[in-house]
């Protein structure tokens, strides 16, 4: 496991996707973090990130996941996700992946693993630069907002801001599953990529559709947005809580079926 | 030759080995047929035929509807343990486009789990001959070059047999003379091989064993002489005067039967000799314009699938 792991690893990281979207997301805190710097917001009438950042920049990682976990960072693991199985088909290699003397479950494994280690990577990488941005253009001093009865350290900001990165790398992982499903259908890793990102956008729109009553309840995504929370008290909110739970069966459900499909797939490209 | 095993060990084994793609698609209809070790089998068929339906099923790429294979003994299922020992080529080489030829190879290696140190690695290179172009990214090989790579890449596991899909598809002249000789050259230290092609002059010349394909079906299987007939057993006359040829070799001692042909005649031999019937012919008068062998595997192979056909 562990030299395929290896192999894996050394041949994803030099894909030119791979390291393009993982550049791509740690050069967009140091952008952001100097626009702001350049052009300050005022304070609003509200706990908001941005304005919040200004007066610690330990607070910047956060106003960066709040602008790029609902898209921007879908596409991202949808990529990753989507290139697991159908990318190796797409170049021919898949067959002789799977010429090799192990079994299919062996090399979904590895896949899996890989394409989670990327997704990680890409959150804690946008998360530790714009730590690192925020930090050297605003400071790295503790957050208190009065109005608010906010009243942060520094260490507990940064230990929220990776609780944060975690979660939302978890809500995210369900984008990946379906990405990765779909990735062992398809010889196209555009369109199981495509297949990740509509789903993770919809599951999102479909939030915002109160008429849906309690089914919203049951959508992967629902409590995507609920780690903001665990900035502005230090008390973990319910949502997050109820947030780690919920994408656990869609996990499985849509990996049970990669796994039954894949094994039983007549490998033609 | 030598070989590695005793002769008559079942190298791949194929039973009744069906697949249907969907209900108006039968790729190979119960398709039976084994390669012994120490054989050169070439599975010839054209295009169409189904012989890469059959090498992926043959090593657990694509799930039979029924019928059964064997690898080196064992059942044939994705991943099985016997592929270890069995190098592959389906349908061109394929790498990763960004990567150098040789880290492929160490790539693909070490993601069967295996150490890169226990690979057959030099004498692999050694067989390819890319020489430094191994250090350059593989999205700069020819054809050629990318084929050689997936045969050097067939030969890491120092295998005991190996399957090639139509090995020399779009390769130059030159560079099919080298994958030829290269497969003799396996031949020769025992390893056992299967290849594809729906070129007769191409399993004629290194296949020892033949089995013919056709829309799926087997059609014929056996030596690749013995399918051939002996290359003298009929011969073909050109000559200016075709009845009086007919008459005479006819009635000439030791000639089986005498067919008209669109221009010439072919005369089945049973025990005269052509030089006889030459002299014959000439003897009495008659211009001989052309003589040929027939029944060449050309000939074989058009006239099985052709019986195949209005069976």
């Amino acid at each position: 496991m562990i030299p395929a792991l290896r192999a894996e690893w050394s041949k994803t990281i030099r894909r030119p996707r791979t390291y393009v979207a993982l550049g791509f997301v740690m050069v967009l805190p140091a952008v952001v973090a100097l626009a702001l710097w350049l052009n300050p917001p005022s304070q609003g009438d509200g706990p908001r990130f941005f304005a919040a950042a200004t007066q610690t920049g330990l607070l910047f990682p956060a106003a960066m996941l709040r602008i790029t976990s609902r898209f921007v960072l879908v596409v991202v693991v949808a990529l990753f996700a989507g290139d697991a199985i159908a990318g190796e088909a797409s170049s021919g290699n898949l067959r002789y992946l799977l010429l090799r003397p192990l079994g299919r479950g062996r090399l979904l494994t590895t896949k899996l693993v890989m394409t989670l280690a990327l997704s990680l990577a890409a959150t804690v990488l946008l998360a530790v630069t714009a730590l690192a941005a925020g930090g050297l253009a605003f400071g790295f001093g503790p957050l208190e907002l009065q109005p608010f009865f906010v009243n942060q350290s520094a260490g507990n900001l940064i230990l929220h801001t990776f609780m944060a990165t975690g979660y939302v790398t978890w809500t995210l992982a369900v984008v990946v599953a379906l990405g990765f499903m779909v990735s062992t259908m398809t010889d196209s890793p555009m369109a199981a990529a495509g297949a990740a990102l509509g789903f993770g956008v919809t599951a999102q729109i479909l939030n915002e559709i109160e008429s849906l009553g309690a089914i919203r309840d049951y959508l992967p995504m629902r409590y995507f947005d609920a780690w903001d929370g665990l900035f502005w008290s230090d008390r973990v909110p319910d949502d997050v809580w109820s947030g780690l739970v919920l994408p656990i069966p869609w996990i499985v459900a849509f990996l049970a079926i990669a796994w039954w499909w894949f094994r039983r797939k007549d490998v033609l490209a | 030759m030598t070989t590695a095993e005793p002769p008559g060990d079942r190298v791949i084994e194929a039973s009744a080995l069906t697949k249907r793609f969907n209900a108006s698609v039968l790729a190979v209809d119960a398709l039976s047929f084994t390669v012994d070790a120490g054989q050169v089998c070439g599975m010839l068929g054209p295009n169409g035929a189904g012989k890469t339906t059959t090498l992926r099923m043959l090593v657990g790429l694509v799930h039979p509807t029924s019928g059964s294979a064997r690898l080196l003994g064992d059942p044939v299922r994705p991943g099985v343990a016997a592929l270890a020992h069995v190098g592959t080529l389906i349908e061109g080489a394929a790498f990763v486009p960004h990567l150098h030829g040789l880290t492929n190879l160490r790539l693909w290696w070490e993601s069967g789990g295996a150490r890169w140190e226990d690979a057959n690695a030099k004498e692999a290179l050694g067989v390819a001959g890319l020489g430094d172009a191994v250090h350059r990214k593989v999205k700069t090989y020819s054809h050629g070059m990318k084929q050689r790579l997936g045969i050097a890449r067939a030969l890491l596991g120092k295998p005991k047999a190996l399957i090639l899909d139509e090995p020399t598809t779009g390769l130059d002249p030159q560079e099919i003379r080298e994958v030829r000789r290269l497969v003799g050259r396996l031949a020769d230290l025992g390893v056992t091989v299967l290849l594809s092609s729906h070129q007769l002059s191409e399993v004629e010349q290194t296949c020892t064993h033949l089995v013919v394909m056709d829309r799926g079906r087997l059609v014929a299987a056996g030596r690749t002489a013995d399918l051939m007939g002996a290359a003298d057993a009929s011969v073909y006359f050109e000559v200016d005067d075709r009845d009086a040829a007919a008459r005479l070799l006819a009635s000439f001692p030791g000639v089986a039967k005498v067919h008209r042909e669109v221009r010439g005649l072919t005369v089945d031999l049973d025990t005269a000799k052509r030089a006889d019937l030459v002299a014959a012919l000439v003897g009495a008068g008659i211009g001989v314009e052309t003589v040929t062998a027939r029944r060449r595997l050309e000939d074989a192979f058009l006239g099985l699938v052709g019986e195949e056909h209005t069976r």
